[in-house]
């Protein structure tokens, strides 16, 4: 049913962070219904509201209230103003939290994000046989803990006796990769967990937004002669561009809160930290450490660079969608 | 006629042998962490622990399944039936919430409307770990520790679940069908119930399920407020599995795929369900 | 040898329960309450509550239901114990592992006071009436009670087991590697680290080339030495000044640098695998032979025992370098907060008590914590078969009393981990040892700072 309607309505691969603009309501930032009593809204949004302020809300703010004391949860807090911020600003950790949280995030979106769009581009084709069981089992990952999982990559990905090493040293390489002790092989390791989860559902993503690519499209440019290659590369990408801006966006978001995988290869992030990340970083100041107004202050900071992304992000999706509409 | 057809379908062609195996080996791998977890849980920890392990499963599968079923305090009936109690109400909740809220962010006209769901989204963000002991606090007050709704209550209502629907809402509901209903005189709740609701409920299922998978991995926040066996839920039950020192390799994958079977069997009957709607909040949000 | 364990258990309970006897009678004009149901609800981890004693319990005691709750170590210790007593809540009974002592000590606010409990009395089992922690201190090592004592002077918690550590070795090995087997010549081989080092460096030039290529060792990981070497001294990172945390002495103790440098001699002479302990790596290692010696606590025996049966009667056990070792135990108290602290101290108490101790270590190879066992035939005359026969009992309780009382100190765990990081970085070659030193003091002074 829902596939005859999607034939009947345009369809428009959308960026989801922004309002879609239909070519009638452009005019209006964020338009509503004008016909409907509006003040149904208070009434609608109310019980989101009032529970998202409790459970949601409230706990940050009192975290942002801790932030600026020396909090002791069992003993004597002390306000210290801004110490905790001037610590951290000065705290190598934090800057190298970063730079494994950005690399693990780079490792796990752009390898992947290739993969997913080379998987779709296969699944689109009528002609493949089985089709709907393939498109199930990609998601099959996406189902299991994170912890469980974890215990079963890092047995895989032993230094001395893992299957992946044994497998390298039959493809003749004679020296063991270390996957925890190595700065980059741990975050490949950690990375190719997150992509072995959602891989199969980022190619679903890709795939629905290369069925909504209007025919047409590759009927001209084959009447042109294109290769298959060019007919990828100059119809089916630009098409793409709005899916691809949205899986980086959730992909932003998700490797800012890498958190578990890391945790249980190594509590601490590794001897030389090198898989610490900054939702670690702050878990461990607050619940190993009991440092809950340094904790809070992270969280703080990890918000600032959410901010900084979402700014570029938006300079970006802006120069996107103006070539879109050129 | 055959110029037509020779129009539409020349970029399908045969589809190539490679496409198959490399389908394939996804497949493989896809699959293979979950055969592992029953190799590691059907062997003897001796037998994985050699080198090169042994890739096949042994017999010990059943033995290692009664010790988890039987464990002292694991109770695993039970924190089957919890997960599921917690899983399901929380991704009914999610979903009627989170598309009437939707509903009324995307198109209902309210002052600060822009201002609220841009903060809603900026939330989102946050990491969750930043809030865990002021919620405790709170849920505590609340007397709700070593209950379900400890574990229910906070996650009634997500932000990602809001933004979401409102998103799947906009998308997929043409101002105009609403217009023409109000001009008829439908009231609001009217509208929502017979218009709205039945439009997107293919994408709150897939909200729901996915909520329901959230709930049922769960592990940092039960394992804070889960007191008594009784109202464990699975992955806090598994951690009764571990031995005092080190790993048994055996009795946690036996456990780890044990409460992982479950999924997989509703997997079999909605997959397919959750495939279209993720493919369709793709397209449409 | 079975009969004579029971004849000593149940000589040992008549006289208990004789002298108890006087007791319950003085009490006995108060109505009994004993058969009002109660709930005793316990957060441990592991098996530190032993499912056979607590079948037992209930035999015992019929209105008593205990309710287990399980986590992973550092939770329980560090999250799930803080969160509770921060919202004045919390369990009847808690484990704490000694790694923790250190901060709880800090808090015996968030513990209720043993020495204020008494007992009820326990005719059956031996258990007299009115025995505060105080009292029952005595039947107890004492460096190892010392872990459950708060800084202001409270009992906090009753230790469990002591994780009596020794030199787990691998016969087979050690004699194609030309050095001696038997147990009493291996001690003699290392009676100090440096010994043991130049040992490991003997049987390291024995190996033929694809072994050493393979990455065989003489240690599984020559960075646990550390944490034996800070066991044997009398300090480690704070000394004793009165107050709540004590003072931080790590940069000027010398048993730190002592056992840094001795840990960093030990990695550079190769003698170690770098395989990490508990890793999957490690239980293969453990059946290849691809290590031939590890610091073994007590409570590994059993773990060695079920990842790799096959090389039963391989082992043997010797002597640890330096005299005396430890690592691991844990300890049971009460919080604060509990509801039913009455009916958790009986629990406590009973099984705490040497008679159950005993059991534990019969069948699951804890070593007690109860001194006034280790003139005790059953446990001094046990001898492990997987082991090569050794005399398990006498080895582990001879190097435990080796030991003396350490002052531990809030942060003890955070600035262990930030030291054994340290070591980690040294091992994979990622840092010198002075250079990594620094680091370390550099991480200390944010742990204890920020």
């Amino acid at each position: 049913m829902t596939v005859l309607n999607e034939r009947e309505r345009p369809k428009k691969p959308l960026s989801p962070w922004k309002p879609k603009k239909t070519s009638a309501q452009k005019a209006v930032a964020f338009p509503g219904v004008k016909s409907l009593n509006g003040r149904w809204g208070y009434l609608y949004v109310a019980p989101f509201v009032i529970m998202f302020a409790v459970f949601g809300l409230a706990p940050v703010i009192y975290s942002v209230y801790i932030s600026f004391f020396q909090w002791d949860p069992l003993g004597s807090s002390t306000f210290t103003g801004l110490r905790n911020f001037n610590l951290l600003l000065h705290d190598s950790d934090l800057w190298l939290a970063l730079r494994n949280t950005f690399s693990i995030w780079a490792l796990s979106t752009f390898p992947q994000m290739v993969m997913a769009i080379g998987l779709a581009n296969i699944l689109r084709n009528t002609r493949l046989r089985g089709k709907s069981f393939f498109r199930t089992i990609l998601l099959v990952p996406n189902i299991t803990s994170v912890i469980a999982i974890t215990i079963v990559f890092s047995q895989l990905f032993g230094r001395d006796f893992g299957i992946i090493n044994l497998l390298l040293e039959g493809l003749g390489l004679n020296h063991h990769i270390d996957f925890i002790e190595g700065v980059i092989p741990s975050h490949i390791q950690i990375a190719t967990m997150i992509t072995w989860r959602w891989i199969g559902y980022n190619t679903l993503i890709f795939l629905a937004s290369m069925l909504a690519i209007p025919n047409e499209l590759y009927e001209s440019s084959s009447v042109d002669g294109a290769t298959k290659w060019q007919q990828f590369r100059y119809v089916t990408l630009p098409q793409l561009k709005n899916t691809i801006t949205f899986v980086l966006v959730v992909g932003t978001i998700g490797g800012l809160q890498v958190f578990a995988e890391p945790q249980q290869l190594a509590a601490d992030g590794g001897s030389s930290k090198q898989f610490l990340t900054l939702t670690l970083f702050l878990f461990n100041q607050a619940f190993v450490n009991n440092k809950y107004g340094y904790a809070a202050a992270i969280g703080i900071f990890i918000t600032f660079i959410v901010l900084i992304i979402s700014a570029v992000n938006f300079v970006i999706t802006r120069k996107i969608s103006n070539d879109g509409t050129r | 006629m055959t110029t037509i057809t020779k129009a539409k379908t020349p970029r399908w062609r045969k589809v190539p042998k490679t496409n198959y195996i490399l389908l394939s080996i996804i497949v493989f791998l896809s699959i293979f962490p979950f055969y592992w977890m029953f190799v590691v849980a059907s062997n003897t920890n001796a037998e994985i622990s050699k080198s090169p392990p042994s890739l096949i499963p042994g017999g010990r599968f059943l033995i290692v399944a009664e010790k988890v079923l039987t464990a002292q305090s694991v109770y695993f009936s039970t924190a089957l039936l919890n997960t599921f109690i917690v899983g399901i109400s929380i991704a009914v909740a999610q979903v009627i919430f989170s598309a009437i809220a939707g509903f009324a962010f995307a198109k209902l006209d309210f002052r600060g409307r822009k201002g609220l769901i841009l903060f809603v989204v900026g939330t989102m963000m946050l990491p969750s770990q930043l809030g865990i002991i002021p919620l405790f606090m709170l849920v505590k007050n609340l007397r709700m520790i070593d209950t379900l709704y400890a574990l229910i209550v906070p996650a009634l209502i997500t932000a990602f679940g809001v933004f979401w629907m409102r998103q799947i809402i906009d998308a997929q509901i043409p101002n105009e069908l609403l217009e023409a209903a109000s001009i008829d005189g439908a009231s609001v709740p009217r509208i929502f119930f017979r218009i709205v609701l039945p439009i997107v409920r293919q994408s709150g299922f897939v909200l729901g399920l996915f909520a329901f998978l959230a709930a049922w991995n769960d592990y940092l926040w039960p394992t804070i407020v889960l007191q008594s066996p009784k109202n464990f839920t699975l992955q806090v039950a598994l951690t009764q599995l571990k031995p005092m020192y080190g790993l048994d390799y055996g009795l946690q994958m036996g456990g780890a795929f044990l409460a992982t079977a479950p999924l997989l069997i509703l997997f079999i009957f909605v997959g397919r369900k959750l495939v279209t709607g993720v493919m369709d909040g793709a397209v449409k949000g | 040898m079975r009969n004579k364990i029971i004849t000593k258990f149940s000589a040992r309970a008549l006289v208990a329960s004789v002298a108890s006897i006087a007791i319950v009678a003085g009490v006995f004009t108060t109505p009994a309450k004993a058969a009002d149901p109660v709930t005793i609800r316990i957060w441990t981890f592991g098996d530190v509550i032993q499912r056979n004693l607590v079948a037992e319990y209930k035999a015992l005691h019929p209105e008593v239901t205990l309710e287990i709750k399980k986590s992973d170590l550092d939770p329980l210790n560090g999250t799930n114990m803080v969160t509770a007593c921060s919202a004045k809540n919390g369990p009847d009974v808690v484990a704490t592992e000694v790694s923790y002592s250190g901060y709880w000590r800090s808090y015996p606010k968030c513990f209720q006071d043993l020495r204020q409990m008494k007992t009820t009395g326990e005719p059956s089992t031996g258990i007299p009436a009115g025995q505060t922690a105080s009292d029952i201190q005595k039947n107890y090592l004492p460096w190892r009670w010392q872990q459950g004592v708060g800084f202001d002077g409270s009992v906090i918690g009753i230790p469990t087991d002591v994780g009596g550590l020794e030199v787990a070795y691998r016969i087979d090995l050690f004699k194609k590697a030309g050095l001696p087997t038997d147990r009493e010549a291996v001690a003699k081989l290392w009676p100090t680290w440096d010994a043991f080092i130049a040992t490991g460096q003997k049987y390291i030039s024995k190996l033929s080339a694809a072994n050493k290529k393979a990455g065989v060792g003489f240690i599984d990981n020559a960075g646990t030495i550390y944490a034996a070497i800070m066991n044997q001294g009398t300090a480690k990172y704070y000394s004793n000044d009165g107050t709540e945390t004590g003072k931080l002495i790590y940069s000027t103790n010398p048993q730190v640098k002592l056992a840094w440098n001795t840990t960093i001699k030990a990695t550079n002479a190769g003698i170690g695998t770098r395989i990490g302990q508990y890793t999957s790596d490690w239980n293969i290692g453990m059946n290849k032979g691809t290590f031939a010696t590890i610091l073994a606590p007590a409570w590994m025996m059993d773990y060695i025992k079920a990842q790799a049966p096959d090389t039963a009667g391989k082992w043997d056990i010797a002597s640890i370098p330096g005299g005396g070792g430890n690592q691991g135990g844990t300890q049971l108290g009460i919080p604060s907060y509990a509801q039913n602290k009455q009916a958790a101290y009986d629990f406590l108490t009973w099984y705490l008590a040497p008679a159950q101790q005993l059991k534990v270590f019969k069948t699951y190879g804890l070593f007690p914590s109860a001194s006034v066992l280790y003139n005790d035939p059953a446990l001094i005359g046990y001898k492990d078969p997987f082991f090569n026969n050794a005399p398990v009992g006498k080895i582990y309780a001879a190097g435990v009393q080796k030991l003396k009382p350490i002052f531990e100190g809030k942060l003890q765990r955070a600035i262990d981990t930030a030291i054994g990081a340290g070591l980690g970085r040294v091992a994979a070659k990622k840092q010198t040892a002075d250079k990594s030193w620094a680091q370390v003091l550099n991480d200390l002074k944010k742990v204890v700072n920020n």
